[in-house]
């Protein structure tokens, strides 16, 4: 005989099980949800010094150390020399790298003003008010077009009203500012195609003045970029460009088959090889503007 | 449904579909339909916030997301315009839900809307050479936010009012239904078939049948009532157009022609107001039932349930005919929900979905009918498994924080069959599962909200789309 009892059937009506009832009240569960579905950021690519920028790297400290070594070794001779010859050594050599330091810390400036940006439209794209109304505020006070709205943008009190804000006035006012950059260089760029003699002129004139236009564009917006600042802005410009162009695709083929017709190019002569740099001219100002704005850019 | 649907509109209507789609521009009407108090409010809330926080990277909707590929850039509410619809005030019941105390809320009683836009990365070459010209793929999502009684009035527009009336009252005459309209009954069978349209008869007559619909919703859990806008008036209030009841001798002048007019013009304003501007035509449908609740109200609630729900089904278009295919139109998606899944433990949520399957018959999808799916969905996670002790033995049940009083409780939901139950099970029916608080919202929801099975049933949905 077993003694093994029969299995209980499972007690089936529903009931509240009530915990102590002298207890405080409970706080509300928290399942750490924020943790569990926050974005998960892409593995960080170690970063490695190419021997190229190692060699680079080499050169610059050879460069600037032993010339800095060279010009305190002279400036120790001079005033074995004499003592005024020293000083005068000295003066010289503090303004020289000072002019050097300065030139370096107007890069680093520009470099920092193009950070900023990116950081803001980073705020903006993810959603993170506070860091998007810092940086918007931090922009509105270098920017003059953009200083009246300051006290407007500080009582907006979330992102689509600050955004909505920044496009309507300051960032339409920089629109239409970069755009008449944008024309004025497309004129220059008309006008240059009948006068410059030769097409290799004729291509070192649009680099020169297209890299003249995309730094009046970021003086526009706020931005002071120095060499590297501009070569930074350049390679957005780039990228800009390619939506600004494919936006534009249409128009460009329009011209160009316009111009390239042999009864247009015998009446208009060089006129429509003017129209497409003209045209191009325009397009950069606004790859350029694009490249930036604090918001980002509009599809 | 299917009558009011010309053939011209639905071509013209699958045009436009699909000079959208050609142009990565599609509008996807998602119809989440549910009888009262199935949570349709809090479910719209919890989509909208999820889908917000998912488009900023937040992994709150994993199947979507593995169901879009990764391709989901952004999600973003589309700014107000001109609409005269109120629009579903996402970011208030969401501001309620994370505020101490909580609110959830209340009972909907008009009509909201809300689009979001969801932009997404192109899927082909094809894609992504149009996205040169026209910008990212863009997936504009309608949602609806709808009382739950007015879904009722559908199978009321292919009734007239004799038909409606002999249903109404064999159904008012079962069970415990009879006893709760017993003063109407009385009334109405007392009245001789000649009846004159006396104002303050009607009125008595009203008065009592709204009586006889709001206990059988309230105290014993119905829900096949109608009509919907005699429980929810609606913000207009109620109006005379409501003055109407079910008679025994409906075919008669005087009061019964009086009644039968009524009954048409309620109907011709629902149609007008409601149901052909915002259910004429859509392309998803999400059936949100509180199944647990039903099994919990009692045997004739849950038949109930099953018969409104059935109602519905028949009255809303679905599958996929001949001429839906030729002109993209029709329901190509139905998701079937059992809504609160948090009340019961997780080892008992595979058997909701049996009993949801059930419950609204759901047939085997044919090669031509709407691709359907059950699932099991808490809007808002407000428990977590826990193990209580009954009668000496450990049972599986949920723990939460009570909305009244603060106080944390178990609740063991008992056995969820995974079929409509015998006889038997009924004894221990009658349970009214408690109001919990909604979890910590992190930063007020913008992180998304703690849910359950809701990115399942979205990837079934609309999944496809991304």
């Amino acid at each position: 005989m077993s003694d093994a009892q029969p299995p209980r059937p499972p007690p089936r009506g529903p009931r509240v099980i009530a915990e102590d009832a002298d207890a405080p009240p409970a706080p509300r569960l928290d399942f750490g949800w924020e943790h569990a579905v926050a974005p998960v950021a892409p593995p960080r690519v170690e970063r490695r010094w190419s021997a190229l920028s190692l060699a680079a790297a080499g050169v610059g400290v050879l460069v600037v150390g032993l010339s800095a070594l060279d010009a305190a070794n002279f400036v120790a001779d001079q005033f074995e020399r004499a003592a005024w010859l020293g000083w005068v050594t000295l003066a010289v050599v503090l303004g020289g790298y000072g002019l050097l330091a300065w030139a370096v810390l107007r890069e680093l400036r520009g470099l920092w003003g193009l950070r900023h940006v990116d950081r803001a439209r980073a705020a903006f794209a993810r959603g993170d008010y506070v860091t998007a109304r810092e940086e918007a505020l931090d922009w509105a006070a270098r920017v003059p077009a953009a200083a009246g709205i300051a006290p407007t943008l500080r009582g907006a009190n979330d992102l689509d009203q600050m955004a909505a804000l920044l496009e309507a006035g300051p960032l339409a006012e920089l629109d239409r500012q970069a755009a008449a950059a944008g024309r004025a260089a497309a004129i220059q760029a008309f006008a240059a195609t009948a006068l410059v003699p030769s097409p290799a002129l004729d291509a070192v004139f649009f680099g020169w003045r297209g890299v003249r236009l995309v730094r009046e564009v970021a003086v526009i917006h706020g931005l002071r970029p120095g060499l590297s600042g501009t070569i930074a802005l350049l390679r957005r410009c780039v990228f800009e460009a390619g939506a600004v162009g494919a936006a534009n695709v249409a128009i460009d083929t329009a011209t160009r088959a316009v111009i390239s017709s042999p009864l247009v190019q015998h009446l208009a002569g060089e006129t429509g090889s003017g129209a497409v740099a003209a045209r191009r001219m325009i397009m950069l100002s606004r790859a350029a503007a694009r490249a930036c704005r604090i918001l980002p850019p509009r599809p | 449904m299917s009558g009011l649907l010309t053939p011209v509109e639905d071509a013209l209507a699958g045009l436009g579909d699909l000079a959208r789609a050609v142009a990565g521009r599609d509008r996807v009407r998602l119809a989440v339909t549910g009888l009262s108090r199935a949570g349709k409010t809090v479910f719209l809330t919890s989509l909208v916030a999820n889908l917000l926080a998912a488009g900023q990277g937040a992994r709150t909707l994993p199947a979507l997301e593995a169901a879009a590929g990764g391709r989901l850039k952004s999600a973003r509410i589309v700014p107000a315009g001109i609409q005269a619809t109120p629009r579903f005030d996402a970011a208030g019941h969401l501001a309620a839900l994370a505020a101490d105390p909580p609110h959830w809320p209340e009972r909907t009683d008009d009509l909201s809307t809300l689009e979001i836009v969801l932009e997404v990365d192109p899927a082909g070459i094809l894609g992504q050479a149009r996205s040169l010209f026209t910008g990212p793929r863009q997936v504009t999502l309608e949602l609806l936010d709808y009382p739950g009684e007015w879904l009722l009035d559908l199978p009321m527009l292919s009734q007239g009012y004799a038909a409606w009336s002999r249903e109404t009252l064999a159904r008012l005459r079962q069970g415990r239904r009879a006893a709760a309209a017993a003063a109407f009954l009385a009334f109405v069978d007392a009245l001789p078939p000649g009846a004159p349209a006396e104002d303050g008869l009607v009125r008595r007559g009203f008065d009592l049948y709204r009586d006889a619909l709001l206990a059988c919703r309230d105290r014993l859990g119905f829900r096949f009532l109608q009509p919907g806008r005699a429980l929810n008036p609606g913000p207009r209030g109620e109006a005379p157009i409501l003055w109407f009841f079910p008679l025994p001798h409906a075919g008669g002048g005087g009061l019964a022609a009086l009644l039968a007019e009524r009954h048409a013009a309620y109907l011709a304003d629902q149609r007008a107001a409601f149901f052909d501007p915002f259910f004429r035509r859509f392309h998803r449908q999400a059936v949100l039932v509180d199944a647990l609740g039903a099994l919990h109200a009692g045997e004739e609630a849950f038949d109930d349930t099953a018969a409104a729900l059935s109602a519905v089904a028949g009255s809303l278009r679905g599958g996929l005919g001949l001429f839906d295919l030729l002109t993209g139109q029709g329901v190509r998606r139905v998701g079937f929900a059992a809504t609160k899944a948090d009340h019961v433990p997780g080892r008992s949520r595979e058997a909701l979905v049996g009993l949801l399957g059930d419950l609204v018959g759901r047939d085997p999808a044919g090669p031509l009918d709407a691709a359907t799916s059950v699932h099991t969905v808490a809007s808002i996670r407000c428990t977590e498994d826990d193990v209580a002790v009954l009668d000496g033995r450990p049972v599986a049940a949920v723990r939460g924080v009570l909305l009244d009083g603060g106080r944390s409780a178990k609740v063991y939901p008992g056995e969820v069959p995974l079929r409509r139950p015998d006889d038997a099970f009924w004894e221990h029916a009658f349970f009214e599962m408690p109001v919990f608080r909604p979890p910590r919202l992190p930063a007020d929801g913008r992180s998304g909200i703690p849910h359950l099975g809701l990115d399942a049933l979205l990837a079934a949905l609309i999944g496809d789309l991304l």
